[in-house]
C-alpha cells in the first residue's frame, strides 16, 4: 500500500519533469536550441501563481492565467533577447550561455525583487489526501489506506492533457503541420510559404507557459522560492534527454522514470542520494544510445 | 635555441622577465583581504584554463567543472585533516598527510574522473553533452554531501594552515605558493595548445571526419583533453583546498561551474591571459560593486549577454585588437625566413612508390543504408602509381566509396586491401597513417586555424615528441615544430597559397580552399591520394591549375584515386576509368575507351529515343 502511493508521488514529480522535458522539445525541434532557463521560467510561474492566487488572494483561475501570459511574454523576450542574437554568432553553442545567463538572471530577480525564503501554496483543491481502500480495523476506525494528495492527481491530469493537447494540435492541424515541417527542415519550410520565424516564437512562447504553469502544479507539493526552478529545471533537461530531444512520448517516459527512480530511492536508500540513479542511467544510455531511447540517429555525410 | 623562421623582437623575448614583479605585490598591497583576494583569483584562473581546454579547444560546453574541482579539493582535504582542526567531527580516520603529498592522489584522482567523463563526449555532442556534465556534477556534489564520515558532510573540513618551517604560508603569504604554480600551469598549457596538440583539438572541433583524416585519433586527443583539463582542475581544487582552509560541499553547486564558464567567455576563450582576466572580473566585481552585492548574479547574467553579442572574443579580444592598431601585425621578416628554408625542401620527393602489391584492391565491396545499396559488388584494382579516374552520374555511389576506403563507413560486405594490407577494422585515422589521404568534396577546412596551421594539422603523424617535451618546450619538440612549419610552408608554396600562409582558412577564396585541401592531403605524404571533386564549383582558370598539381603528383609517383565532373580533366590525367551508375560498376578501361560506351553514354544522358522516337 506504501509503495503504491509512493508511486504515484513519483508518477506526479515525474509528470511535472516529463511536462517540462516537452517544454524543452518544442524549442528544439523548431530551432534545434534549447531554453537552459526553463527551470527558471517554471520557478517564475510559481512565484507569480504564489504572489497573485496566496498573497493577493485572487481567484486561482485568474492566477493562471496571469502566469501563462507572463510565461509566453517571457518566452518572447528571451527568444529575442537571448536565442536569435547568439545564433547569429559563430559561437556553435552560445545560446547555451546566454539562455543560462538568463536564467541567473531571473532566479536573481525573484531573489532581489520578491524573497529569498520557501512558501507554502495552498492547493486549490484542498491539502488534505483522498483516503482509498481503507479497511475497518478491529476498534472499529478505518486503516489508513491509500492517501492521495489532489494536487497530484491534478498534476498528472493536466500534464497529460497539454502534452497530449500539443501532440494533437502537432498532428491534426495546419500550423502544427507547419511547425513539424519546420522541425524536419527549417528552409524548406520556408520555401513552402512557412514563416519559419513565426513558428520558432509560437514555440518559445508555447513552451515557457508550459514551464510557468508546472512551477503553479508543483508548487502545492514542494515549496515556493527563488531557487526551486535550478534542480528542477536539470532533471527535467534530464529527462528530456533520456527521452530523446525531439519526442513527445519519450519526455513523459523520461519524466516517469526520473520521478519513480526518485521516489523509490529516497524510500528504500536515502532521501540524499534520491538523484543518483537517475543520473547514472542518463550517462549510461548517453554512452550507447547518444541520442536518447526514441531519438533518431542521422548517417553522417561528407 | 631560437627559431630562425620565428624572428621575434627582442622585448616580447625578455617579456618573461616581468613575470618576476608580481612576487612585490604581496608587500606593495598589503592588505590582508585584498591579497586573499589576489589569491583566490590565481587559483580560479587554474580551473578557468582547464575549462578553457575542454570549451575552448575540443568545442564542448562542461557545465560539470565544479565537480572536478571539488574531487580535487576535497582530496586534500580528507587526506590532510587533523583531528586538533576537526574536534567534533563525523570523520572515521585521520590521514594528517602533509599537502604536497596529498596533492598528488588529489589530480590522479580528478585526472580519472575526467577520463571517466571522456567517454560519454566521445559519443555525444552539444546539448547532450552539456547535461551529462550537468549530472556528473551533481553526482560528485551528492556524494561529497552525504559521505559524512569521510567529508564530515554539510559542516565541512577545516584544514591546517601550511607553514615551510618557521614560515607561515597561509593568509597572504599563501601568494608564494600558488602565483609559481600558476606560472607553471599557463606555461604548460600555453605550450600544449600552441603545439601539434592543440592543433589536434582545434581540428577535432571543426570537423572530427577531417582531423580523422589527417591521422588524428579523435578518441584519443578527445578523451586525452578531458583527462588534461580535469586533472588541472584538480590541481586548482587541491589549492583551493588551502586557500581558506576550509571546504564546505556548497561551494561546488552547480552554480559555481555557471559562473566559471561565465568567466571563461567574458576573459575570452584559448588565451591564458584571457583566462585570468575573466577570473578577476568574476571575483573583483562583487567588490567593486559592493552595494549591488544582492544584485551581483543579475550583473553576470547581463554582461555574459553583451559579451556574447559584442565581443564574441572576450575582453581579451578587444585588447587584442587595440594592440593590432598601435602594432599591426607584420608577417613579412617571417614569410622571408620561411622562404629561404623551404626553398631546401621539395615536397614530392619520397613519394615513388617501389615495386609491390597493388596501391588499392576493392574486392565485391557493398555498402547498404537499410534498403539503399549505395555501393554493390564494386571490384577495381589501382597498380602502384596509376591514376585511377571514378565517374558516375550525381548520387551514383562516387563519395560513399571515398567513405568506404577510408573507414567512415564500414562496408556491408566485400574486402579492401591497400599495399597488401586488409583494410577492415582499421579506422579512418589509422589509414591515414598508411598513407591514404583524401580531399573532401564539401569542404572540411579548420576555418580558425591559419592556412599555414591547416597544413601542420595534415602533418601530425610527423611529430613523435611525447606530451612531457610538449608541455616543457624539449629540445625534440620544438625541433619537430619547427620543421613542421618549414615542410607546411613549402607545401604552400607548391599549390601556391605561400603568401597567404597567415590568413584564417575561413578567409580564402573558395579556390584557394580547394588548393588548400590538396597541401593538407599531401602533408600525410600520401601513397594512395582519394580526390573528391577537387575541382568542383571552380572557374575555368582554377581547374587548371588543379588539373597541373595533380598532373605533378602522378609524376612524382603517387597513386590517385580521381573523382570528378569535368571530363576533360578526368580522361587527360586517368590511366583508367571506372563508370558507377546506382551503386554499380557499369564500365571501366582505357579513358578513350570508356567513353565511347554506349552504355556510359546512355548513363550521362539517357537512351537515344532512336527505335521508338515518332517520325516529325
Amino acid at each position: 500500500m506504501q509503495t503504491l502511493q509512493l508511486l504515484i508521488s513519483g508518477i506526479a514529480q515525474g509528470m511535472i519533469y516529463a511536462l517540462v522535458a516537452f517544454g524543452y522539445n518544442i524549442t528544439f525541434s523548431t530551432s534545434k536550441t534549447l531554453n537552459f532557463s526553463l527551470g527558471n521560467f517554471l520557478m517564475i510561474g510559481g512565484v507569480i501563481g504564489f504572489v497573485l492566487y496566496m498573497t493577493r488572494g485572487n481567484p486561482f483561475w485568474l492566477a493562471l492565467a496571469a502566469v501563462v501570459a507572463v510565461g509566453a511574454v517571457g518566452g518572447a523576450i528571451l527568444l529575442k533577447v537571448a536565442v536569435e542574437p547568439s545564433l547569429r554568432q559563430r559561437n556553435a553553442y552560445g545560446w547555451i550561455l546566454a539562455t543560462l545567463a538568463v536564467g541567473i538572471i531571473l532566479r536573481n530577480a525573484a531573489e532581489v525583487f520578491w524573497s529569498t525564503d520557501d512558501f507554502k501554496f495552498r492547493s486549490p483543491l484542498g491539502d488534505s489526501p483522498i483516503r482509498l481502500f481503507q479497511a475497518p480495523l478491529a476498534d472499529g476506525t478505518l486503516s489508513a489506506g491509500l492517501g492521495v494528495y489532489p494536487q497530484e492527481l491534478l498534476i498528472i491530469a493536466v500534464s497529460l492533457a497539454i502534452v497530449a493537447g500539443v501532440e494533437a494540435f502537432k498532428r491534426l492541424t495546419v500550423f502544427g503541420k507547419a511547425v513539424q515541417a519546420v522541425s524536419e527542415d527549417k528552409d524548406t519550410a520556408s520555401l513552402m510559404g512557412i514563416d519559419q520565424r513565426f513558428v520558432i516564437l509560437f514555440s518559445f512562447m508555447l513552451s515557457t507557459a508550459i514551464a510557468c504553469v508546472g512551477g503553479v502544479l508543483v508548487a502545492p507539493i514542494t515549496l515556493v522560492s527563488a531557487t526551486m526552478g535550478t534542480v528542477l529545471g536539470v532533471k527535467a533537461y534530464s529527462a528530456s534527454i533520456i527521452g530523446g530531444l525531439e519526442s513527445g512520448i519519450g519526455a513523459v517516459v523520461g519524466g516517469l522514470f526520473l520521478g519513480i527512480s526518485e521516489a523509490l530511492t529516497a524510500r528504500f536508500v536515502s532521501t540524499g542520494y534520491k538523484d543518483v540513479p537517475g543520473f547514472v542511467v542518463l550517462i549510461l544510455l548517453l554512452l550507447f544510445k547518444p541520442s536518447g531511447l526514441f531519438g533518431r540517429t542521422a548517417i553522417r555525410k561528407v | 635555441m631560437a627559431d630562425p623562421t620565428r624572428p621575434r623582437p627582442l622585448y616580447l623575448r625578455l617579456a618573461p622577465l616581468l613575470l618576476v614583479l608580481p612576487l612585490l605585490l604581496p608587500k606593495a598591497i598589503d592588505n590582508g583581504y585584498y591579497v586573499g583576494l589576489l589569491n583566490r583569483i590565481l587559483v580560479y584562473a587554474i580551473l578557468v584554463a582547464s575549462l578553457d581546454l575542454v570549451v575552448g579547444y575540443i568545442g564542448d560546453v562542461s557545465i560539470g567543472h565544479a565537480g572536478l574541482f571539488a574531487i580535487g579539493a576535497y582530496t586534500v582535504a580528507v587526506l590532510t585533516a587533523s583531528p586538533a582542526m576537526n574536534s567534533d567531527s563525523s570523520i572515521q580516520t585521520f590521514h594528517q598527510l602533509p599537502f604536497l603529498v596529498a596533492l598528488v592522489p588529489a589530480v590522479l584522482l580528478t585526472a580519472f574522473a575526467g577520463f571517466l567523463l571522456g567517454f560519454p563526449a566521445l559519443r555525444s555532442s552539444g546539448p547532450y553533452l552539456a547535461v551529462i556534465t550537468i549530472v556528473y556534477g551533481l553526482i560528485i556534489y551528492t556524494f561529497i554531501n552525504e559521505q559524512e564520515l569521510i567529508t564530515n558532510g554539510t559542516k565541512g573540513i577545516t584544514l591546517t594552515p601550511l607553514r615551510l618551517g618557521d614560515f607561515r604560508l597561509g593568509g597572504q603569504n599563501y601568494f608564494y605558493v600558488v602565483y609559481p604554480v600558476l606560472v607553471l600551469v599557463m606555461f604548460v598549457v600555453h605550450n600544449v595548445t600552441h603545439s601539434f596538440w592543440g592543433r589536434a583539438f582545434e581540428a577535432i572541433k571543426y570537423s572530427g571526419v577531417a582531423a580523422e583524416s589527417c591521422g588524428i585519433s579523435r578518441s584519443y586527443f578527445k578523451v586525452a583533453a578531458f583527462v588534461l583539463s580535469a586533472a588541472l582542475a584538480g590541481l586548482a581544487g587541491g589549492f583551493f583546498a588551502q586557500l581558506d582552509s576550509y571546504v564546505a560541499p556548497n561551494t561546488f553547486a552547480y552554480n559555481f561551474s555557471v559562473e566559471f564558464l561565465i568567466a571563461l567567455i567574458f576573459g575570452g576563450v584559448r588565451s591564458v591571459i584571457g583566462n585570468l582576466i575573466g577570473v578577476a572580473l568574476i571575483v573583483t566585481l562583487p567588490d567593486v560593486f559592493n552595494r549591488f552585492a544582492d544584485y551581483r548574479l543579475m550583473v553576470y547574467g547581463t554582461l555574459l549577454l553583451l559579451v556574447l553579442y559584442f565581443m564574441p572574443e572576450g575582453v581579451v579580444g578587444i585588447f587584442r585588437s587595440l594592440w593590432r592598431r598601435v602594432r599591426p601585425v607584420d608577417h613579412t621578416a617571417e614569410l622571408a625566413a620561411l622562404d629561404r628554408a623551404a626553398a631546401q625542401v621539395d615536397v614530392l620527393s619520397g613519394l615513388r612508390q617501389g615495386e609491390g602489391p597493388p596501391a588499392l584492391e576493392l574486392r565485391a565491396v557493398e555498402m547498404r543504408f537499410g534498403g539503399l545499396r549505395a555501393v554493390q559488388d564494386l571490384s577495381m584494382t589501382i597498380p602502384r602509381g596509376a591514376v585511377r579516374g571514378l565517374i558516375g552520374p550525381n548520387g551514383s555511389g562516387k563519395s560513399t566509396t571515398v567513405n568506404v576506403l577510408t573507414g567512415l563507413y564500414t562496408p556491408t560486405k566485400g574486402t579492401l586491401i591497400s599495399f597488401g594490407e586488409d583494410l577492415a577494422g582499421l579506422k579512418t585515422w589509422q589509414r591515414a597513417r598508411r598513407g591514404i589521404a583524401r580531399t573532401f568534396q564539401n569542404l572540411q577546412l579548420f576555418a580558425d586555424l591559419t592556412v599555414l596551421e591547416n597544413v601542420m594539422v595534415g602533418l601530425h603523424p610527423s611529430f613523435k615528441a611525447t606530451l612531457f617535451e610538449v608541455a616543457f618546450r624539449l629540445p625534440r619538440a620544438r625541433r619537430e615544430e619547427r620543421e613542421a612549419r618549414v615542410r607546411a610552408y613549402a607545401l604552400l608554396s607548391f599549390v601556391g597559397l605561400d603568401r597567404v600562409a597567415f590568413e584564417r582558412a575561413r578567409n580564402l577564396s573558395y579556390g584557394q580552399a580547394r588548393h588548400l585541401e590538396i597541401a593538407r592531403a599531401l602533408a600525410l605524404a600520401p601513397r594512395l591520394l582519394l580526390l573528391d571533386e577537387p575541382a568542383a564549383g571552380l572557374t575555368s582558370g582554377e581547374i587548371g591549375e588543379i588539373n597541373v598539381l595533380v598532373q605533378r603528383m602522378k609524376a612524382a609517383g603517387v597513386s590517385l584515386l580521381l573523382i570528378e565532373h569535368h571530363m576533360d580533366m578526368v580522361m587527360a590525367i586517368s590511366d583508367e576509368v571506372t563508370v558507377l551508375d546506382f551503386g554499380k560498376k557499369i564500365a571501366e578501361g582505357r579513358p578513350a575507351m570508356v567513353q565511347s560506351d554506349p552504355v556510359v553514354v546512355e548513363a550521362y544522358l539517357g537512351k537515344h529515343p532512336t527505335s521508338t522516337a515518332v517520325p516529325a
